[in-house]
């Protein structure tokens, strides 16, 4: 089929062309959403705004964002030890733990105990 | 793993996957077709693949891991053709190119598995050069006390007669086939490929005056990674555990089937206790095992016992017909009783919960015959449990037993002598039957206290062994009718056991006469078993879909070990079909009926009784379509997997725990390697022409406008 050819959609993702109060109700969507168990939306938040919150020359909205990123990173943070610290007590002792660490295995590695 | 060979993989595997993301294309099909064309002839001038490779695999049990294995990837080593002592100092101390892929001459790994193993971190993997005859001391990769757990004389029996007290029964044990290895083992066969390996050693690798070998070195990578790990139970869990994306599973149980036949039939659809039913059990061993996993001929540990129990009960065909004794005599052929008694203990235990066709009240007395192919003298011995014997009515059955087999004897050039009062049976199929209940029994067995069998499950355990040879340029078909000294002599312990049998079944006397084994039954027996499965005889006497599973055998003496209970290996199904040829009678029925168990179409009574089998025939002499016709016997099979796994108990100390991992592939090939420093620089100068090359197009991309203004042109002009 012959069609004309498509323009691409412009992708408007980028903070600058926001408005304010927008940049602020995502950055807040954000981080309420990372409290479902995503703790990436708090890393994504973190990288997006750190500009915004500390780098640009002060807004009203700022202030907010500043608090919003910071706890971002606060959760980020903590998720990031929690999960450290459970990989590494896992890897370490899943052999030791036998049939617990099999039942927790998703996938079992072949050939190693 | 060299990084030689990775960037080679690499590059090989490279053009295929690029290609899978290309939409089909004449061009791309082009470079596609050609890139393969590359890759495949690089390959092959790269590598030389081994073709005949047989790995030592990993099997598991209630508490342990034997055998070996490689890394996922396969073990690289460079080459070194182990010859003496000191070259076990390079090996292992002195030689400036570790992991050390060794090869040698299987002698010189009985005496320095032991090394090797300790060494294993500088031992990439080992090849034993199998010998083309059989060395002249004494080997057995098995352990002093076979089955030493599993057989009746426990704590609990009698202490005195535990763990081989009294008498070890395999003295040349030296254990290496329940060893654990964390290495690949392979074994290849004295030809071609060892030769090439030897020359690739001799030019490459060779130390000329002390001097340090210069690379290119020659190297060899082994695969063989096993799945399984650790135990019986942690490998039957992960089994089950199927919550992954690609359930996997890692190990199956050992096992087989007996095949039993009667002498008269015995409805094998009600199970359980059989009235007025009294049955002589004569049972042999099917299976054997050696270090490899592919070779186990057990020639007198397993073959000559139950050929001589096939042929016996051949001899016995007429005699039972024409005048049927009062007991039922039932022919057992165990299988997977190397692995602590699979078979023997599956038997009793289905007799004790009502499965099987007759239960442990019917059992009159056991026969069993062991090893006896190596009859020095023309001496049997017939050995029974000292324990069951201190009750009278057992002793008393056991010493009738005995007198039979010894007036059985007369007339035969056999003799015949009891062991020592106080000797404990040797290892056993019978002794599962005792564990359960003081059953009257008798063990034939050509020695006295330890085997005379002196590559007890070993590859030596061969026809070599039992002295089974031919005059020179003889066509196969000539070798299967040539009647061996061998034959003969296991024709006569056959009759002997065929008279004695009768006897035990309270035959009368006039019949005794007429009982005579076959001695070109045995020979062909041998001959098929040891020499050459895929033969004529065989091909008459089984259906024609078991061909292909002749076929695989070729014409390699057949494999005994028991396997994995997924298939049927091939001596249950051959035993199965030769028992049925020689206990059974021919019927005139069609093929439809036959293969539907039943004589007409209105027949549904005699399936309980009997198995029907069509079977291929021969091809008269100017035809070569085959006649086939339809054979009538009691022959069965029963399971013999252990109760363990049906219980899912797996750490039990009762019954046979045994499982065999599953692997992915096993092979093995030789290659060229570069030195470190020659492989490090050649990545090296691969990665600098790569960022050289991101750094060009960077260059020229950004600075375009000013390299291609001319080419330019012509496009603004259509403005």
């Amino acid at each position: 089929m012959l069609q004309g050819k498509q323009e691409p959609r412009q992708i408007t993702m980028n903070l600058e062309r926001l408005p304010n109060e927008e940049k602020l109700s995502l950055c807040r969507k954000y981080y309420l959403g990372g409290f479902a168990f995503l703790p990436f939306l708090w890393l994504v938040n973190v990288v997006w705004f750190f500009r915004e919150a500390f780098v640009k020359p002060a807004y009203t909205e700022q202030l907010q964002i500043k608090t919003y990123v910071k706890r971002s990173a606060l959760g980020l943070l903590l998720w990031v030890a929690v999960l450290t610290t459970w990989i590494t007590i896992f890897q370490h002792f899943r052999a030791e733990w036998g049939e617990v660490g099999d039942y927790l295995s998703f996938t079992i590695p072949l050939g190693i105990p | 793993m060299n990084v030689f060979l990775l960037v080679r993989d690499k590059g090989c595997n490279f053009p295929f996957r690029f290609s899978e993301y290309l939409k089909p294309h004449k061009f791309v099909a082009e470079i596609q077709i050609f890139s393969l064309y590359y890759v495949v002839l690089v390959k092959a001038k790269i590598y030389v693949h081994l073709n005949y490779t047989v790995p030592c695999v990993r099997l598991l049990n209630a508490t342990h891991q034997i055998g070996c294995q490689s890394s996922l990837s396969g073990n690289v080593g460079v080459l070194h053709v182990l010859e003496s002592e000191d070259n076990l100092d390079w090996v292992l101390k002195s030689g400036p190119n570790p992991p050390y892929l060794v090869i040698l001459e299987s002698p010189l790994f009985t005496r320095y598995s032991e090394h090797l193993k300790n060494g294993s971190r500088r031992v990439a993997g080992v090849v034993v050069v199998a010998p083309n005859a059989n060395p002249l001391e004494a080997f057995s990769p098995h352990t002093t006390c076979p089955n030493e757990n599993s057989g009746v004389y426990s704590e609990d029996y009698d202490p005195a007669l535990a763990h081989c007290n009294v008498t070890v029964w395999n003295p040349f044990g030296n254990g290496l086939a329940y060893e654990e290895f964390d290495f690949p083992i392979f074994s290849l066969k004295d030809d071609n490929d060892t030769h090439v390996i030897r020359q690739c050693y001799m030019e490459h690798n060779r130390a000329v005056n002390g001097s340090t070998p210069q690379y290119p070195l020659c190297a060899m990578q082994l695969y063989s990674h096993m799945s399984a790990v650790t135990n019986t139970a942690t490998c039957m869990r992960r089994n089950d555990i199927d919550f992954s994306i690609s359930p996997e599973m890692v190990c199956d149980p050992l096992g087989d089937y007996n095949v039993w036949a009667s002498t008269r039939p015995i409805n094998n659809t009600a199970k359980g206790h059989k009235m007025w039913e009294s049955v002589v059990i004569a049972a042999a061993r099917l299976d054997s095992r050696s270090f490899f996993f592919d070779i186990a001929p057990g020639a007198d540990s397993g073959v000559s016992g139950f050929v001589t129990l096939l042929a016996a009960a051949h001899a016995l065909r007429n005699a039972t017909q024409e005048a049927p004794p009062n007991r039922t005599i039932l022919y057992a052929f165990f299988q997977g009783e190397t692995f602590d008694y699979i078979g023997s203990s599956r038997m009793v235990y289905d007799m004790q919960n009502n499965q099987f066709a007759v239960d442990l009240d019917n059992v009159h007395s056991v026969l069993e015959i062991g090893q006896v192919g190596l009859h020095t003298e023309s001496k049997l011995w017939l050995h029974s449990d000292p324990v069951s014997r201190k009750n009278s009515s057992v002793l008393f059955q056991v010493r009738k037993l005995i007198e039979n087999l010894q007036s059985a004897a007369g007339g035969l050039n056999i003799s015949m002598d009891e062991p020592s009062v106080s000797q404990p049976l040797p290892p056993s199929s019978f002794q599962r039957f005792l564990r359960a209940r003081p059953i009257p029994g008798v063990v034939l067995e050509d020695h006295q206290s330890a085997f005379s069998n002196r590559f007890y499950e070993s590859m030596y355990d061969n026809a070599e062994y039992l002295n089974i040879s031919y005059p020179p340029n003889m066509t196969p078909e000539e070798q299967l009718e040539f009647v061996t000294d061998t034959a003969k002599a296991l024709t006569e312990v056959a009759t002997m056991v065929a008279k004695a049998l009768y006897m035990q079944a309270g035959g009368s006397e006039p019949q005794l006469s007429s009982i005579k084994a076959d001695a070109q039954i045995v020979t062909r027996l041998l001959y098929g078993f040891l020499v050459r499965s895929n033969n004529s005889w065989f091909q008459q006497l089984i259906p024609s879909d078991l061909m292909s599973h002749l076929g695989k055998l070729g014409y390699k003496p057949t494999n005994f070990y028991v396997g994995v209970t997924q298939q049927s290996s091939e001596p249950t199904l051959l035993v199965q079909h030769l028992l049925a040829n020689l206990t059974g009678s021919t019927v005139n029925i069609t093929q439809e009926n036959c293969q539907n168990q039943r004589e007409d179409e209105n027949d549904k009574e005699n399936k309980h009784m009997y198995y029907y089998m069509w079977v291929q025939g021969a091809a008269p002499p100017n035809s070569t379509q085959r006649e086939g016709f339809c054979i009538r016997s009691t022959v069965r099979l029963s399971k013999a997997l252990s109760p363990a796994f049906d219980m899912r108990e797996y750490t039990s100390k009762d019954y046979s725990t045994w499982t065999e991992s599953r692997w992915k592939s096993i092979k093995g090939r030789i290659f060229l390697v570069a030195s470190h420093d020659l492989e490090m620089l050649t990545l090296g100068v691969g990665i600098a022409v790569l960022l050289t090359s991101l750094l060009l197009t960077y260059v020229i991309s950004s600075k375009a406008d000013m390299l291609f203004s001319s080419g330019r042109e012509p496009t603004n002009a259509t403005y």
